[in-house]
């Protein structure tokens, strides 16, 4: 990591989608019906529409939900995100790939498998928050999370970690950084190469087979 | 629909799909009536669309359980608005629904393998289960033109393997060559003396007159906008209509059979899903495909006064014998396969090689009476959501360790999947509730589940199977194993071969309609879908299927030209 000042992060999101959610609170706030709930809410059964079981698929629309992250939260989901994932040569850091925006979509989600995630997540947002303020600090507070002696926090860092790599290597930039050269139209396969057969081979032998 | 209609065929899928093929092509005016929307995968298919795209970066949710881009519409273990039960007591049992044209066809596994020998006459072999009413031999020229038709893989010099048909020469396509793990398992499988073989997979990987060759990437569960695999949108359907004899009506969920005063089919009476309106269509003859369960709900739901228990129930044969595949997964990661070169692993989608069953000589021994196949997972695909499962449970790292973990750890882990024959038994059914309806107030199915000792024991077995392979190939299987094959296998349903529930036979007696699939009951009535298959091999039912409703068109049709049917 470099020692500048890290830049606050910016959304990714396009503004006329900011602007969609920030519509869809504004009338449910005006409604007053609690059908919409947008803030701190942890946990509980889904406050939001999914996006039904007939999507788009061939260009799929934004997530129809609200976001629910706070700016402080985002700010700290990009400061973590860089943490696991920093620029390294020409791959990007995760932030630079919208990471944050990912974490947010996720957590905002009306599912059950996101609902679980949500309040590990963002309670443990909350809980790094403070501990990363000061910049001198910053980088001993982000080692810590993994060797911490709180459940919660370990918990926490796991998970957030798991979802920075899920978002991070389904990316261009992640196909290129791990390896994935496929998703191409071939005219035929021609299976693996001879230097992939040959380090294959090697493999084998060593296993007696 | 002013139009008179000589056959109403019902569902769209496999069953439908190639009844409406084979029907409009013998100059018959048919009706086919869909319950889901119109649906066309060459303009909806998400070819070459990458997780970033998607919401939640494509991972599955209950409003799209196999994933986003998986070509589902409308569907999953739910289906809005149209519940089913499980009874008290049962095991689990699920019900995979799609609601769109092509059903189940667009987003299928594709793995085509005929059904052998033995598996139509199991009762004679060993006193188990239920023989057909017909043989291999009477199925096998329908299986060469289906092959041809659909572009099936898996082409071979003949093996001669116990109860695995080798297809004629001219009905397979190539497989495309095995990829790095497939190379790699192969090896364990030689070491135990059980044959990998080229995988028989729907779709077109040489030249094909009238098909497009498949572009060797995007997954075949979203469907192919190219037409390069089988679904019956891009196979059966257009060509159907290109005869002018097709009418196709969406949205259209039939819930009875209507009976004429002599006793024949009509027509069928369907609620328009979107409008909710109730209309009646008449025809000749009626086809019912709407899938196993379905099929079965609508003959219980017809009910008259000479039917006082479902249409074609007289003898209590409809809905029983439900059957389903046994399934089973083990994943293992294989330090072997660390840091191989990049290659591009796409392929064909559909697996080029498999493990046939291979015990069929020692059942004794075993312990249980029935195999299973083996479908095989791994390489290099595109990555998913859940990547950090890649790693050690105790791998923490960050930054450039993180990222050579992933690198080294990427493609280095292989899915062993065992889908195995079930014996049919007297615990397995489907009737109708007495209290739950769906939204327009029509009874919904109540399924009744429990697997035998045969397939738990078969279940125990499988998981040996795998972790002996994973130890020769020096991996290590990930997650907790389950060895207690009772508490391992997959729940009723969940392998999507549901299927029996009007099975075929050779007596009134004691099934519900004969060879061709023309209900014993009334004579213009037919059965295309998998509810008349009277035995569950663990080959994937829907080549099966194919075939048996093509051979059951033709019946249909000759009748239909020799005046069979007035």
């Amino acid at each position: 990591m470099s020692d500048e000042t890290p830049k606050p992060y910016q959304p990714k999101i396009d503004r006329r989608t900011a602007l969609i959610w920030v519509g869809v609170v504004g009338a449910a706030t005006a409604v007053g019906a609690g059908v919409v709930v947008y803030g701190h809410k942890t946990g509980g059964k889904a406050e939001a529409q999914g996006y039904g079981t007939d999507p788009k698929l061939v260009e799929p629309e934004k997530a129809p939900w609200p976001r629910i992250m706070s700016e402080a939260q985002l700010q700290t989901a990009a400061i973590l995100a860089d943490f696991i994932l920093p620029a390294s040569g020409t791959a990007p850091a995760a932030s630079a790939l919208g990471i944050p925006d990912f974490v947010d979509e996720w957590v905002s989600a009306p599912y059950p498998d996101q609902l679980k995630d949500r309040p590990v997540i963002l309670e443990g947002l909350d809980r790094l928050t403070p501990s990363i303020q000061p910049p001198e600090g910053r980088q001993a507070a982000l080692e810590a999370l993994a060797k911490s002696d709180d459940e919660k926090t370990r918990a926490f860092f796991k998970r957030f970690r798991a979802l920075t790599i899920g978002a991070y290597y389904t990316t261009e930039a992640g196909f290129k950084d791990i390896g994935y050269i496929g998703n191409v139209a071939r005219t035929s396969d021609p299976g693996p190469s001879a230097a992939v057969k040959a380090a294959l081979e090697v493999q084998l032998v060593k296993l007696g087979l | 629909m002013a139009e008179p209609y000589d056959v109403i065929v019902v569902g769209s899928g496999a069953g439908g799909g190639m009844s409406a093929y084979h029907l409009t092509r013998s100059g018959l005016k048919v009706l086919m009536l869909e319950a889901g929307r119109d649906y066309d995968p060459t303009t909806e298919t998400p070819m070459f669309n990458i997780p970033a795209q998607a919401p939640l970066r494509g991972t599955s949710t209950p409003d799209k359980p196999f994933g986003f881009y998986d070509a589902t519409v409308d569907g999953g273990w739910e289906v809005p608005n149209e519940p089913y039960t499980v009874a008290e007591g049962s095991e689990p049992f699920i019900w995979w629904r799609p609601r769109m044209l092509g059903g189940r066809t667009n987003h299928w596994g594709r793995i085509s393998l005929r059904f052998g020998p033995l598996d139509f006459k199991p009762r004679s072999r060993d006193g188990l289960g239920y023989d057909w009413p017909i043989t291999y031999d009477d199925l096998a020229p329908w299986y060469d033109r289906t092959e041809k038709l659909v572009g099936v893989t898996g082409a071979s010099p003949p093996m001669g393997l116990t109860n695995t048909p080798d297809s004629p020469p001219g009905c397979l396509l190539e497989a495309p060559p095995p990829r790095a793990f497939e190379l790699f398992y192969a090896r364990a499988f030689k070491a135990m003396d059980i044959p990998v073989i080229p995988m028989h997979g729907a779709v077109v990987t040489q030249a094909m007159k009238d098909r497009n060759t498949c572009v060797f990437a995007t997954a075949c569960g979203r469907g192919c906008a190219l037409g390069a695999n089988f679904q019956s949108t891009t196979v059966l359907i257009p060509p159907a209509k290109a005869t002018g004899n097709l009418t196709i009506q969406a949205n259209a969920l039939v819930y009875q059979v209507d009976l004429d005063k002599a006793g024949k089919a009509k027509g069928v009476t369907y609620v328009d899903r979107v409008t909710g309106e109730h209309h009646s269509v008449t025809a000749k003859a009626v086809v019912l495909a709407a899938g196993s369960g379905e099929t079965a709900r609508i003959l219980l739901n017809s009910k008259s006064s000479a039917f006082p228990d479902g249409l074609c129930n007289t003898h209590g044969m409809v809905g029983r014998y439900l059957m389903d595949s046994v399934g089973l997964n083990v994943t293992g990661q294989f330090p072997a396969l660390e840091g191989l070169p990049p290659t591009n692993d796409d392929g064909m989608s559909v697996e080029h090689t498999y493990v046939p069953w291979w015990g069929y000589d020692r059942h004794k021994e075993l312990g249980f009476p029935r195999g299973y196949h083996i479908e095989i997972g791994g390489g290099r695909q595109m990555p998913s959501v859940g990547m950090a499962r890649l790693l050690d449970e105790d791998d923490l790292s960050v930054g450039d360790d993180l990222r050579a973990n992933l690198r080294n750890r990427f493609g280095s882990v292989i899915s062993f999947n065992g889908r195995g024959e079930m014996i049919p038994n007297d615990d397995c059914y489907c009737e109708l509730d007495p209290k739950v309806k769906d939204k327009w107030g029509i009874p919904a199915l109540r399924f009744h589940w429990k697997w035998g000792e045969s397939e738990t024991r078969q279940a125990a077995h499988m998981t040996q199977t795998f972790l002996e392979v994973i130890d020769r190939l020096g991996g290590k299987a990930l997650g907790q194993v389950e060895t207690d094959g009772r508490k391992a296998i997959s729940k009723g349903g969940e392998m999507i071969h549901e299927v029996g529930t009007a099975r075929m036979g050779a007596s009134e007696n004691d099934s519900v309609v004969n060879q061709y699939g023309q209900s014993w009951a009334v004579p213009n009535l037919f059965i295309t879908d998998g509810a008349v298959l009277v035995s569950s091999p663990d080959k994937n039912p829907t080549l099966s299927i194919l075939a048996l409703a093509w051979r059951s068109a033709d019946h249909l049709a000759q009748l239909a030209k020799t005046g069979g049917l007035a």
